[in-house]
């Protein structure tokens, strides 16, 4: 039996899974929606897990959740180590190219930039409420079109005179696509100029005047699309990386920290958790003034893990 | 009867004020942190665009009239911020939504405040609980200062917070200076009964900032609490002690921070005056970069005029002395999993700045 290294990212959008073996090779990835539902995101990329792990005689040593469902997940798998998103994906981006110095990552609901020095986040940044510029405002903008986020991204890349698209706020940009559409721009130009609009959005609100040096790295789920990767390139006057592994980074990076973090025992319940019912329950803590929400892990009826609590009693 | 007042929450302060209150002849209303119920009723009755404290007072302010409370007093006349007309919005506010509570005013209002025409407390029992009200903020200041330092490095995550609240409730409980003082020296010895690892060198970090995010752990989301059990000691700069002692020239609170001494500190960065606490913010940053502090965390209300100037210049700070600064601002729509994944990832950068031996004044390499 081997050892391998299971790094989780939930995120709002995708659920990402990465199984590494000793020498660090990504034995199986995989990409999910997440759909509402992170718990059966998680199962089915589990459904997936178990299949390999068994073909390939592999053993889980250590696990590693990220991403916004980070605590939820880690709770119900078992995770060894929980790890905000920003060191996971800086930690994969390092790996897979050390001399990284800026690291753009937009994914489902958040963007974020990452500033490295010599191997080392030294700096980040990251999206206030509003969603403006991330996947999920693509993802409404291809539904409105009627055409897929692939087929936006092929479309994009086709135009020659970007058009005008004021980026400040999703809704605001949304009316500014209608207008310039009933004008009678080309939907392709229309499209790059979203991709632009979004770019400047980012540099201008996430970035906020961080110095953003090259190498740059692009990464999260919205690197797929062609035309954001061209208007970053054309904003910064660089050229804009997009990593092998790059709608995968959280869950390499979350699987790279596992794999570091010298776990004598995983703590890791299995793949084959697909197979149970699990669901969840809040309950109210009334015990001091906090008040906390606890939420309560069932699998098949037994209580494996609880969130929310603020003190530690639970 | 006994009319009530209900009187605006400072955090763990607020069980010293509602002792003062009492001497004016009036039962105290207060809490300290605003509920999620009462920040609800402040937000739908608040303009959208005021800042997150003025939201907080007036859906407190709310919640004691919906509970029959007759008075209430709130700051005024102090701060160069819009802190200073709050009183009077407040009031404007509440009497357009037809609500019957009275609005004092706490500050300079004349010889004769107009609190105390309404209440006329008799002066000497008003001087007793004035007096027991400052003993009470000594001990608060004592209590703030423990749990900082031990639940960095409690050994059983959560004890401490549990001992701070029955400190609390304890000393809300006490109406003689005697038994308060014997009380304040018996808790040194309650914070050592925490077991507690001594080895660990805990990342070191001043929170700086707007008052009301400082100190209301419903605003800032439990921000302290996240520190602490994260491993952090946080020394949080608003002590009321030391504040009342640096503006009165009374002699308490434990550090000599006149606003003389940090005016004098910030000038190098910023001369002048800029309301709320904004220069003593960028003061107690050079301080803390001097001193070997890990980092700043920087908390204000989203458009919060003095704290959201000197942003500019704490970030000047952070490159001239190299110490890592985390601007968190906060609205009615921060979501506390994006405090804790900022506060996460500051905190592994500072971890590996330590690894790296890279630590307060000592100079970032630089490409």
């Amino acid at each position: 039996m081997r050892l391998g290294c299971l790094g989780i990212d939930v995120g709002s959008i995708s659920t990402n899974v990465v199984l590494l073996d000793e020498d660090r090779n990504i034995l199986f990835a995989s990409y999910v929606r997440v759909s509402g539902s992170p718990i059966d995101s998680v199962k089915a990329c589990m459904k997936e897990l178990a299949g390999v792990m068994q073909d390939k005689k592999m053993e889980i040593g250590a696990l590693c959740t990220t991403g916004s469902g980070r605590e939820l997940i880690g709770a119900m798998m078992g995770a060894d180590i929980v790890k905000n998103e920003i060191s996971a994906h800086a930690r994969a981006a390092i790996e897979l190219h050390p001399d990284v110095r800026t690291i753009i990552e937009i994914g489902g609901q958040d963007s974020k930039v990452t500033i490295i020095e010599d191997g080392t986040v030294v700096d980040f940044a990251m999206n206030l409420v509003c969603a403006a510029g991330t996947g999920s405002f693509l993802d409404s903008q291809a539904r409105r079109l009627d055409i897929s986020i692939e087929e936006l991204s092929r479309r994009s890349i086709r135009s020659t005179h970007p058009t005008a698209i004021a980026g400040r706020c999703t809704v605001f940009a949304e009316s500014d696509m209608i207008n310039k559409q009933q004008i009678g721009h080309a939907q392709e130009d229309i499209l790059m100029g979203l991709c632009h609009a979004l770019a400047r959005n980012f540099i201008g609100n996430v970035a906020r005047g961080k110095p953003l040096h090259a190498p740059v790295l692009l990464q999260g789920g919205v690197s797929a699309n062609l035309g954001i990767v061209r208007a970053f390139e054309d904003l910064l006057g660089c050229k804009v990386i997009v990593p092998r592994h790059h709608m995968v980074m959280g869950a390499y990076g979350a699987a790279l920290l596992a794999m570091e973090a010298n776990v004598a025992k995983s703590r890791f319940r299995g793949a084959a958790i697909w197979t149970r019912r699990i669901h969840t329950r809040g309950i109210a803590c009334g015990d001091c003034p906090n008040n906390c929400e606890i939420i309560d892990i069932i699998d098949t009826g037994e209580v494996v893990g609880r969130t929310g609590g603020r003190c530690g009693k639970w | 009867m006994i009319e009530r007042l209900a009187i605006p929450n400072l955090g763990n302060y607020t069980v010293a004020l509602a002792a003062m209150v009492t001497g004016m002849g009036a039962e105290p209303w207060w809490s300290t942190y605003t509920s999620d119920h009462a920040m609800a009723l402040g937000i739908a009755a608040a303009p959208e665009s005021v800042c997150l404290p003025f939201k907080a007072h007036l859906g407190h302010f709310i919640e004691a009239d919906n509970a029959g409370v007759e008075n209430a007093l709130m700051v005024n006349s102090i701060g160069a911020c819009r802190l200073n007309y709050y009183r009077g919005m407040l009031e404007e506010t509440l009497k357009d939504m037809g609500r019957k509570i009275r609005i004092f005013g706490l500050g300079f209002d004349g010889f004769k405040p107009p609190v105390f025409r309404y209440f006329d407390p008799p002066l000497i029992p008003l001087l007793r609980t004035v007096f027991i009200g400052l003993e009470k903020i000594k001990a608060i200041d004592t209590i703030e200062l423990k749990t900082a330092y031990t639940r960095a490095r409690e050994v059983n995550t959560g004890e401490t917070s549990l001992l701070m609240e029955r400190c609390l409730r304890e000393l809300s409980e006490i109406n003689t200076k005697k038994a308060v003082r014997r009380f304040h020296k018996e808790m040194h010895k309650r914070f050592e009964t925490i077991q507690i690892d001594k080895s660990r060198a805990p990342l070191r970090i001043g929170l700086i900032g707007e008052v009301s995010l400082l100190r209301d752990r419903q605003l800032n989301h439990n921000l302290e609490q996240i520190l602490g059990h994260m491993g952090v000691e946080i020394k949080n700069f608003f002590l009321l002690g030391g504040e009342i002692g640096n503006n009165f020239g009374l002699s308490m609170g434990y550090k000599k921070n006149t606003a003389k001494y940090l005016a004098a500190v910030a000038k190098p960065y910023l001369e002048s005056e800029v309301g709320g606490h904004a220069r003593d913010s960028v003061a107690h940053t050079i301080t803390c970069a001097q001193t070997g502090f890990d980092a700043m965390v920087h908390v204000c209300p989203t458009g919060c005029m003095p704290e959201v100037s000197i942003r500019p210049i704490l970030r000047k700070i952070s490159e001239d002395m190299d110490i890592p600064i985390l601007p968190l601002s906060f609205d009615e729509h921060t979501c506390a999993l994006g405090v804790a994944t900022r506060v996460e990832a500051f905190l592994d950068i500072l971890r590996s700045r330590r690894q790296r031996g890279v630590r307060g004044a000592s100079g970032r390499r630089r490409a």
